[in-house]
């Protein structure tokens, strides 16, 4: 019987991993649609899914059935997370795994019903990012597990097999199947939330093409570098045009890190560079120049300014940071 | 507890799934195929030596049912109750000596509990899946006249795999799987149901 008791003894630790995970596991009920689950990242505090949270009433029922008022401490529609604050600090705060490794066990779970934790079983399957969403803003890192997201599991984590949070599943995306936001983001974000109501983001006030850079200019930039941001327009009274960034300059670095396409610079205007000024590297007539540029804060989630037919990579540029 | 997820620890991925083929495979001996209907099967387990087969109700048809042993004897059943309830029957045939399925106690199953499913989806015989424990509720029988607790689980489920077993990680019978709902998510009736309604039928016709 000992290669049994070897299954036996690893299903029981899924069965414990279940039980030790799901204490941090509560139903989030705040949508016309059934229930969904959040994740109780400090005791008072729980961390969800931001498409589940729709209404301004807000119910959390705890594991041990306890239902609780909460309200939105904030919401980042770019990871699509949100994050409540319980009408008492109660709540068993969640263990987190920040190093997911492809192919180990994984299970999905959520509490969508007062009849208990439900769990499915898969492995990581993917590590990716950044990757832009829907929502038209960029995702620094996700990951991908083929456990089954059941109805009411958006906003409920993905443990490890030994219960540990790998990362919040949210079907809020809209990219396919279902994603996973890796803890050591999502609790980034939560702390980000809980601070400010909201994840800053950098502001920069330019609108800009991908275009090839010029052999010469290849030249007196010094290095393998093929691509920049051509600006295509400045905003009045914008960070960029408070340090007298024109038309025409080309974008190649940012901060000592070579900026080839809008990704690599949608990624440098992080919550970190708020307020900060920054050496902007550009070419301006075909000349490299460095600009410092104090880089200002984006007024409200990109999800409201990029809900235009400019939207996304279609039309061949991007804009950020524009404020209305 | 601490999981084996070096690989250098023991036991090994191989040794695991080495351990997943032979919890099948011993389970496999108490498989049946249950025929009935003018398409497909349903599958069933060989409840004690002497002949008793537990199905799902839905399987069976009017017709009278022929039931196709792990040895590839086909035999003609004899329906000894139903009840649509709980979607389990009883059959018989006539056989003694037969490899009987291992009950497990289902009241001791937990969400996240490893599971095995045998039967005979889209027709193939014999086909065993995996996974977990998804949750454990309850649902209403089929004429709404009560609650039954049931099994939910993410181990792949197609038709042809009703009435065939839901074994954990012993090996043991602890569910039969009886529905699939949303496309993905399994439903077994407890083992401790089936025992109940083995024990009912076996008090009102001293079978």
């Amino acid at each position: 019987m000992s290669p049994n008791s070897d299954l036996q003894a690893l299903s029981s630790a899924l069965a414990a991993a279940v039980q030790s995970a799901g204490a941090s596991v509560v139903t989030v009920d705040a949508r016309q649609r059934f229930p969904a689950s959040g994740v109780v990242t400090e005791p008072g505090l729980v961390l969800t899914a931001s498409h589940v949270v729709q209404e301004d009433e807000i119910k959390v029922t705890l594991p041990d059935g306890d239902e609780l008022n909460a309200e939105l401490l904030g919401r980042d529609s770019n990871s699509d997370l949100a994050l409540l604050k319980l009408s008492a600090q109660k709540g068993t705060a969640a263990q987190t795994n920040e190093n997911p490794q492809i192919g180990q066990l994984a299970l999905a779970l959520g509490r969508p019903t007062a009849e208990g934790v439900q769990a499915s079983l898969g492995i990581a399957s993917a590590i990716g990012g950044p990757v832009r969403t829907h929502h038209g803003g960029l995702l620094e890192s996700y990951l991908r597990t083929d456990a089954i997201p059941y109805p009411g599991f958006s906003g409920g984590p993905l443990v490890d097999a030994e219960g540990r949070v790998l990362g919040i599943n949210t079907s809020g995306l809209g990219m396919g199947a279902s994603l996973t936001i890796p803890a050591k983001l999502a609790w980034q974000i939560a702390k980000a939330l809980e601070e400010h109501g909201s994840v800053k983001r950098g502001y920069l006030g330019v609108r800009s093409q991908l275009v090839e850079i010029a052999e010469d200019a290849r030249k007196a930039l010094k290095r393998e570098q093929e691509t920049g941001l051509l600006i295509m327009g400045v905003e009045k009274n914008s960070p960029a045009a408070a340090a007298g960034l024109i038309v025409g300059d080309i974008i190649v670095g940012f901060a000592g890190q070579s900026i080839s396409d809008h990704d690599e610079l949608l990624l440098q205007l992080n919550s970190g560079v708020v307020g900060k000024a920054i050496d902007l590297e550009v070419l301006r007539g075909g000349k490299p120049q460095v600009v410092k540029v104090t880089i200002g804060e984006q007024a409200e989630s990109r999800e409201q300014h990029f809900r235009g037919p400019i939207r996304g990579r279609r039309f061949g540029y991007h804009h950020w940071g524009w404020r209305r | 507890m601490a999981l084996p997820i070096d690989p250098s620890a023991s036991p090994s991925g191989q040794q695991f799934g080495t351990v997943f083929a032979s919890v099948v495979s011993t389970a496999k001996a108490s498989l049946v195929a249950v025929f009935d209907k003018r398409h497909g099967a349903g599958a069933g387990i060989l409840w004690s030596t002497d002949g008793l087969v537990l199905t799902n109700r839905h399987v069976l048809g009017r017709r009278h049912p022929k039931v196709l042993l792990a040895d590839e004897r086909q035999l003609d059943a004899e329906v000894i109750a139903t009840d649509e309830e709980v979607d389990l029957a009883l059959l018989r045939v006539d056989a003694c000596d037969l490899p009987t399925a291992r009950i497990g106690d289902s009241t001791q199953l937990r969400v996240g509990e490893l599971v095995f499913t045998l039967g005979h989806p889209w027709g193939q015989r014999n086909a065993a899946s995996f996974g977990v424990i998804s949750h454990l509720g309850s649902a209403q029988t089929r004429g709404r006249r009560g609650l039954i607790p049931i099994i939910r689980t993410d181990a792949r489920l197609a038709p042809g795999n009703s009435g065939g077993p839901l074994l954990n990680a012993a090996g043991e019978v602890v569910g039969i799987n009886t529905m699939i709902v949303g496309g993905n998510q399994g439903i077994a009736i407890p083992s401790a149901v089936a025992v109940d309604f083995v024990e009912q039928v076996k008090v009102k016709s001293s079978v």
